[in-house]
């Protein structure tokens, strides 16, 4: 029988929210991939956002604001059989855990990670989020924005993610797939997901979305691979990425910005380092001998220490 | 300044045959000079090449946040047998530049021998900028106090009248004899080193065996130095400097290991595979040990069954990063831990309270340094056990244990990743900047020491409850990321690991996590929490915690041969804490000595609270120097000559 990703823990977002959908869209990602659940673990921050892994049925942390990116990489390093899922806010992503994200993007680890960009602090009853336009006035906000918006896409490609798409919640055909892609693609994606926040956020609605929103994929020619075949392209391609993510305002793309294959992930980094890395993952390694006691000597891994 | 009579070397001739040493060698050493400028070489082959003649070697590194040019130097204690302490005033001071004359002056006494280039004599104080403002100025007023001018000249005189005994060198023309051309000053750190064996008299053939293994294959540099080894000791001889030729003594197969290799090795040994750091001193040596180690070599029995692996070391992006990803690997089975200080554990505070909460086993070894905040981050400090017993918002459970010697350390860091593992919750060992810094023989790592209680992660199924009410001692079954499906959340939570804000659920959870508390403490043996050296029935009593062991127990045996009985109360566990051991000894002792080097006597609060009784005498550093013998020595006699009233002794030694 097919692994079912639902729990039965209520969902308990505002009826109405982008939530759902992207809810929707990771499991039918899962169960389309044949994922086997115990090969995937799902990490989130703190936020209406960070709720996410405990309604999917595969393993779940639900951490720190701001945190859930070093988690996902400590599970993934331990065990780079695993496949790390992360979810969170962009207030959890690119306020508070922004240093995370822009490391995570110079590691190239091998996470998805999905940003719930509904431009408001949910949780916190909607304060303004790091992607939030200057002078925005939100119903919940007293005065307006005072602050300039941050570009997910910009910021995601110039921390070198090698994996770098836009999706839109109410469009869960397309989400889905870019989560499919994403989560076979073996360094670090990010995944900026506009999630219309109907509590909170009155100016970026569903239907404001929609009135806005086209598919990068709809233009044939659009090809932003990187590969071992094409590398000499690849300044020209990130450049053409980089273009085409200052686009926002009456139109904005929507599908894959950029993807770079020819990039060591991280784990292939450490592999040269750690003998037989991938073959005895450090979660898999045996730390003791039959009777109990420790399988390192000591005394010959340190012999440069032996004085005389 | 007090006059103290030196320690002299003994040998008495049995049957005319070899000559037997009588346990008295004793001969302290500090090199000085600027940091970048080979200190560490310089030492190194001192220890070396006594490490060669059979004696032991225990020193400490002290130097500026700093990297070209600050004063830096190593106190080094040779001894017979293994040293625990480091004691002032020093046998010699090899000064490879100015600052380090005016620096230590205050550390030589009678018959100090202090080694220096005859060309720095004219050097002025004013001149050396690399002098902190105020201990210039402290210098200054030294010297100008007795009329002595400020120069290297005048220090030497200083020092001269208090019984040193100036060895002024000719150092470029002495290396010049060995070596022509090239830099004479890049040779300065070998010749000290030289200079320094040939007037204690270590055979000039361990000194040479000394550099081969310090400049381990680079031919010409070896060359080149033994050159100038050469051309020291010809110049001790012809100006007779150079002492009788030392014994060599047996001696067993020794390893030369500092406390943060001590951590690493224990780590390694005890199951760890996946460790982070964010640089700091002094925690990140360890991180930086495991990494040039990490060909793990298996025990004989284990070698055709294992592939061969290595330890994942992670520098990451902060503190913060630092403990959520060791966190995020402890939920794969993986053995794992951080290594930080202050400033980084402060960061850490709120993960920590995660581990402590989703009962994660996680060692955070936390090396202490001079705090608060960026603090003297290169010198020593205790000022952390109370931040560590109490980090982190919310009350949950953890355990807090410390080392004082370099193989506590080792073993300290395997029992630390057992007791994670087997009570699921956050553990913080301690370990004092002066004792990562230590270098200290010891003869053999022992595998069989301490076993290795490898988790067995079963594949539990459907509906697994990763944190199941129902136990006995509150540990339920560990799950594992890859084998189990399970949620964790820093919410409270029920038995799956799902968010509850259920009034019973939050009881039951909170007893728990506490009930685990009280099965380590059942469980974990009494020596491992304190122990007491010496007779109990004392007249004395010290109590103290990490690197003080070793110099008390040394003044424990000096104050025996004036006739005074005394003993320590070691402590190395804080939580759980032995209240009742400590209690029954502190009831019964007559003087109560607290030595700590902070400023509240952290751990003297600490008994306060569990066991009500107060300790009114105390002994403090927190001037971020490393105590020693004589220190702690005299200020215990004036404590016990002063029985009637409590005494708060104050050290202020230290360059
Ligand atoms: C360290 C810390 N600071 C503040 C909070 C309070 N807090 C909870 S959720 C949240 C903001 C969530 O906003 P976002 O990340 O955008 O997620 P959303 O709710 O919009 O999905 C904040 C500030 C916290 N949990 N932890
Ligand atoms: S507050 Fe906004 S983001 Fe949070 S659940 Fe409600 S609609 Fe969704
Ligand atoms: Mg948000």
């Amino acid at each position: 029988m097919a692994h079912n990703f639902k729990t039965d823990v209520t969902v308990d977002w505002c009826p109405g929210c982008g939530d759902f959908g992207i809810l929707t869209s990771i499991q039918q990602s899962m169960a389309e991939l044949n994922i086997d659940p115990l090969g995937v673990v799902m990490v989130s921050g703190i936020g209406c956002s960070g709720k996410t892994p405990h309604y999917i049925n595969v393993g779940g942390i639900h951490t720190l604001h701001g945190r859930s990116i070093p988690f996902a990489t400590g599970v993934k390093l331990s065990n780079p059989n695993l496949k790390v899922v992360v979810t969170g806010g962009d207030g959890d992503l690119m306020g508070i855990g922004v240093g995370h994200l822009v490391a995570e993007g110079r590691r190239n680890s091998g996470l998805t990670i999905m940003i719930y960009d509904n431009e408001v602090y949910g949780l916190t009853k909607g304060q303004a989020a790091p992607t939030m336009p200057l002078e925005q006035k939100t119903k919940s906000l007293s005065r307006p924005n005072i602050f300039t918006r941050l570009n997910p896409i910009a910021l995601a490609l110039s921390s070198g993610y090698s994996f770098v798409a836009r999706g839109f919640s109410f469009d869960m055909k397309q989400l889905k797939e870019i989560i499919k892609k994403a989560m076979n693609h073996p360094g670090s994606a990010v995944i900026d997901i506009l999630q219309p926040c109907p509590t909170y956020n009155n100016i970026n609605t569903m239907e404001w979305y929609k009135e806005r929103v086209y598919k990068l994929e709809d233009d044939k020619n659009w090809n932003p691979l990187v590969s071992k075949e094409n590398i000499a392209d690849a300044d020209s391609i990130f450049a053409m990425s980089m273009a085409r993510a200052q686009e926002w305002g009456d139109k904005i793309p929507t599908g894959i910005f950029y993807r770079n294959t020819a990039l060591d992930p991280f784990p292939v980094r450490i592999s040269k380092n750690v003998p037989n890395y991938f073959e005895t993952v450090p979660a898999e390694q045996r730390i003791s001998s039959a009777d109990g006691y420790t399988v390192v000597d000591a005394e010959k891994t340190f012999e440069d220490r032996l004085i005389g | 300044m007090k006059k103290r009579k030196r320690l002299h070397l003994k040998t008495i001739l049995i049957k005319n045959q070899y000559p037997i040493l009588m346990t008295k060698v004793d001969i302290n050493i500090t090199v000085g000079g600027p940091q970048g400028g080979g200190i560490d070489t310089s030492s190194n082959m001192i220890s070396r090449a006594f490490a060669q003649s059979g004696y032991f070697v225990f020193g400490v590194r002290e130097y500026h946040s700093n990297i070209k040019g600050r004063h830096s130097y190593t106190h080094v204690r040779i001894k017979d047998e293994r040293p625990r302490s480091l004691k002032y005033p020093i046998d010699f001071l090899v000064a490879l530049d100015p600052d380090s004359i005016f620096e230590h002056l205050e550390d030589v006494g009678h018959g100090t021998k202090i080694i220096y280039d005859s060309a720095i004599e004219k050097a002025e104080l004013s001149q050396a900028r690399m002098i902190m403002k105020d201990t210039a100025l402290k210098i200054k007023e030294t010297l100008t106090e007795e009329s002595y001018p400020n120069t290297i000249s005048g220090a030497i005189a200083w020092m001269k009248s208090r019984g040193a005994i100036p060895i002024a060198v000719p150092f470029t023309s002495v290396v010049q004899q060995a070596i022509s051309g090239g830099v004479p000053s890049r040779y300065f750190n070998t010749l000290g080193a030289a200079l320094t064996l040939a007037i204690s008299g270590v055979n000039i053939k361990h000194m040479n065996e000394s550099i081969r293994l310090v400049f381990s294959g680079k031919d010409k540099i070896i060359e080149e130095n033994i050159a100038v080894v050469k051309a020291a000791y010809d110049y001790c001889s012809q100006n007779k400097l150079a002492s009788e030729t030392l014994p060599d003594i047996d001696h067993p197969k020794r390893y030369m290991l500092t406390g943060n290799d001590g951590a690493a090795i224990g780590k390694m040994m005890g199951g760890l595979r996946f460790q982070t750091y964010y640089p700091i001193t002094p925690a990140s040596d360890e991180s930086t040990i495991m990494e040039e180690h990490n060909y793990i070599r298996w025990v004989d029995s284990e070698a055709s069954k294992l592939k061969e692996a290595g330890i994942v070391v992670v520098q990451t992006e902060d503190e913060i990063s630092a403990i959520t990803m060791a966190i995020g690997a402890a939920l794969t089975g993986t053995r794992t831990a951080t290594a930080t200080s202050g400033p980084g554990f402060s960061l850490m505070a709120e993960g920590f309270s995660f581990a402590g909460t989703d009962e994660v086993p996680l060692v955070v070894t936390l090396y202490q340094r001079g705090g608060p905040s960026t603090g003297l981050p290169t010198r020593n400090g205790q000022s952390d056990l109370l931040f560590a017993m109490n980090t982190g918002h919310g009350e949950f459970p953890r355990i807090v244990m410390s080392s004082g010697d370099v193989e506590e350390c080792i073993y300290d860091s395997m029992k630390a990743l057992n007791y994670a593992q087997r009570y699921q919750m956050p553990i913080i060992h301690l370990i004092d900047k002066n004792l990562a810094n230590t270098s200290d023989f010891i003869s053999g790592i022992d595998g069989k020491k301490v076993p290795v209680n490898a988790t067995k992660f079963e594949v539990h199924g459907l509906n697994f409850k990763r944190y199941d009410l129902n136990t006995k001692n509150g540990i339920s079954n560990l799950g594992a990321f890859g084998k189990d499906i399970f949620w964790m959340t820093g919410d409270e939570h029920d038995e799956l690991g799902h968010v509850t804000e259920d009034s019973d659920v939050r009881d039951r959870m909170m007893v728990k996590r506490f009930t685990k508390l009280e099965t380590a403490d059942s469980e974990i043996p009494l020596e491992d929490k304190a122990i007491l050296y010496g007779d109990k029935n004392a007249e004395v009593t010290f109590v103290t915690w990490g690197s003080q062991k070793g110099p008390i127990l040394d003044v424990i045996d000096l104050l025996a041969e004036e006739g005074i009985k005394a003993n320590l109360l070691y402590v190395k566990m804080f939580i759980p804490f032995p209240t009742k051991f400590v209690t029954d000894i502190l009831s019964k002792a007559k003087i109560v000595i607290d030595v700590e080097s902070n400023f509240l006597g952290q751990l003297a609060e600490v008994i306060m609270g569990k066991t009500g009784i107060k300790i009114e005498n105390r002994i403090l550093k927190y001037n971020g120097r490393h105590m020693t013998e004589d220190e702690i020595l005299s200020a215990s006699r004036e404590i016990i000559n002063n029985k009637e009233k409590k005494v708060e002794k104050v050290l202020k030694h230290g360059a």
